[in-house]
């Protein structure tokens, strides 16, 4: 068991590092620096590029500058600094990243739960109900949604629940930017909660909703393996009540599977935010990323990949083990 | 879906009964697949539509279609910007006065090079790693496989942006070949486990080590024994993957990471068309046609995948009873 924890750490640490040396090579290829707009701008003296260009060690060579990169990120504990400074001017990296963390695990969290708490029950009745109207409906529309990209959903989801909803009813649901209301700070406790809660809805909604599709299939297909299986069966010839037998003795043994499937989608959650993130104006770790590759900000696409990358591995690690303690069968190598 | 495979069963195909009323018609592994795959409904009608839409794609300069990136005016020189699908333009036109119906048609074909390019060299690189690490095994497999790990635990769609940025800065004009390239890298990591997992269990099989005694070679036994016998996965997986292709090429040029305009792509268009169908214009039809576009091509990838994998192998169905 340590030893598989031991190992894992070691192949996550590879992989957020093999992620950053391919990531500080490509924004470093990738045309010109984000100083390259100031060299533009008259009123900047070249000696002033110079400055800049040595003070964010652009001049070094690109190894180098790896390393030292690599020495200062590792020291998170030096808030704010630890990170350097965005090359356009909008302060420590690790503050804007920070800050925009939240943002993304609150939509993240968000859709993870709408996707459980729609997905997992879905599945179960289609199991039950197999090949009622209901089951074919529902595998037809997840059948769909898996041909769907993500921002059909979340530009359909805007023009139908946000902009025609509000023209036919005249009452504004859902909003289609942003986080809060300007005025967000003058609102009463349970005005703010609405107010989240009417930004927050169809972003998370437009993620969550391939993967209500796929934990509905997956719950269907373990729930239906379950309600076949030979202590089913026993539990039905000691007469117990149909709801006992299949929620006591079917749920909690079809439930353990989906572990696996979330931490397998943690992943697709994240890339399902940096697109809706960036349809919704939402302020998190996505749209901060696109808009500092489109700079080519390049202290700041660093920061998020590998606070990205770091999140996945840890994440998926967390799945894994939180698999073995639910289901006595299975052993770590 | 089911109701489809419910009509497929043994006892329905023509050809069998045929050979077994007669006896005269050998029945091939081939003329068996065909038979099956041709009484899967919805794959023949998939497989219809993702002809039309290739079709249409090609022979697009052939088809009676505007320029898609011309920009229309009236006789008074007005531009003929954002007009309601009907009349003149089925589809209507963009902001710039374009068609949309020609940009859709004309925008497939960004989509199909890049998934059936991506296909072709995940195919590739999937069978080649796969094999190699589940028929020599030992550090070679593992080798193989911990770099096959890493690359399935990268963030697809972060890495897949930085990338297609650097290739668009890079290799100007190429996006759809540099594209499929990168995804190409990005997707190969499913096939090759699925590969090496067929490897492993049939280089045990007794045809394998008759061969082997018979003094056949590694490389005569990969390719002319072992491989023949794991195509059916690698056939099903690639042409899933190439949905998933169609689907990420989109996200990327969604989110202006892919080829540049004017040349139409769905994702762009989609991107373009949802500012102008959610800030006020209400131009509903520039998001729906180029996703309805996107959405049926994927679909028909998909249901094709699913009628092979039926039509290939049909103890792997997952919908088997």
């Amino acid at each position: 068991m340590a030893q598989y924890v031991v190992r894992r750490v070691v192949y996550g640490m590879v992989t957020v590092l093999a992620v950053s040396i391919i990531t500080f090579w490509l924004v470093q290829n990738t045309g010109a620096d984000a100083l390259d707009r100031l060299r533009g701008n008259p009123r900047i003296q070249p000696e002033q590029i110079r400055e800049m260009s040595e003070y964010f060690g652009l001049d070094r060579p690109p190894v180098e500058q790896y390393f030292t990169w690599a020495k200062n990120f590792v020291q998170v504990w030096n808030y704010p600094d630890a990170w350097g400074q965005s090359f356009t001017g909008s302060g420590p990296v690790q503050e804007r990243v920070f800050d925009k963390v939240l943002g993304t695990l609150r939509l993240m969290v968000t859709a993870l739960l709408l996707a459980l708490l729609i997905g997992i029950p879905l599945g179960i009745f289609q199991a039950i109900k197999q090949y009622s109207f209901l089951d074919q409906t529902a595998t037809t529309a997840s059948f769909i949604t898996f041909s769907t990209p993500i921002f059909v959903v979340g530009i359909g989801l805007q023009i139908l629940l946000a902009l025609y909803l509000e023209r036919w009813t005249g009452v504004k649901f859902f909003y289609t930017s942003g986080m809060n209301s300007v005025n967000y700070s003058q609102f009463s406790f349970w005005a703010k909660v609405g107010d989240s809660v009417q930004h927050l809805f169809l972003p998370a909604m437009s993620i969550a909703l391939i993967s209500i599709a796929a934990y509905s299939r997956y719950q269907r297909a373990t729930m239906l393996e379950v309600l076949h299986s030979d202590y089913m069966r026993t539990a039905k010839a000691k007469g117990l009540p149909r709801r006992t037998v299949v929620l006591k003795h079917g749920l909690r043994n079809a439930l353990i599977p989906i572990v696996t499937l979330v931490s397998l989608d943690i992943a697709g959650l994240l890339g399902g935010a940096v697109i809706t993130e960036s349809i919704f104006g939402w302020p998190g770790m996505g749209r901060l990323y696109i808009e500092a590759i489109g700079l080519n900000d390049w202290p700041i696409i660093m920061a998020l990949v590998v606070v990205i990358s770091f999140m996945v591995v840890v994440m998926n690690l967390l799945a894994d083990l939180a698999y073995g303690w639910l289901d006595p069968r299975v052993r770590y190598e | 879906m089911s109701d489809e495979r419910k009509g497929v069963d043994a006892t329905d195909y023509a050809a069998l009964d045929a050979a077994e009323g007669m006896a005269v018609e050998p029945v091939t592994q081939w003329r068996l697949f065909w038979t099956r795959f041709t009484h899967h409904r919805l794959a023949m009608w998939s497989a219809l539509g993702l002809a039309i839409i290739v079709g249409a794609a090609v022979f697009a300069d052939l088809l009676p279609l505007r320029d898609p990136i011309q920009q229309f005016s009236d006789a008074t020189g007005r531009a003929n910007n954002l007009l309601n699908p009907g009349g003149q333009f089925p589809f209507g036109t963009d902001r710039l006065g374009r068609d949309v119906l020609s940009r859709v048609v004309y925008g497939g074909r960004t989509s199909l090079a890049v998934g059936f390019l991506t296909g072709l060299m995940v195919a590739t690189f999937g069978t080649i790693v796969g094999s190699v690490a589940g028929y020599y095994g030992r550090w070679i497999d593992t080798a193989l496989m911990r770099f096959t790990d890493i690359v399935l635990s990268l963030p697809l769609l972060p890495i897949a942006i930085v990338s297609a940025a650097f290739l668009r800065e890079n290799f100007r004009g190429k996006e759809w070949l540099t594209l499929s390239v990168l995804l190409g890298f990005l997707l190969w990591g499913s096939l090759a486990r699925i590969v090496r997992a067929e490897f492993l269990s049939l280089r045990e099989k007794e045809f394998v080590e008759a061969a082997r005694a018979a003094g056949a070679r590694d490389r005569r036994i990969i390719f002319r024994h072992i491989l023949p016998n794991a195509l059916s996965p690698i056939i099903v997986t690639t042409t899933l993957t190439i949905g998933t292709a169609i689907i990420l090429e989109a996200a990327l040029s969604f989110l202006g990471f892919g080829v540049r305009p004017p040349t139409p792509a769905w994702g762009e268009m989609a991107s373009t068309g949802g500012r102008e169908a959610v800030g006020g214009a209400g131009a509903w039809w520039l998001v729906l046609f180029p996703s309805m576009a996107l959405i049926s091509t994927v679909l028909a990838v998909n249901f094709l995948g699913d009628g092979l994998r039926d039509a290939l192998d049909p103890t792997q169905s997952i919908d088997r009873k």
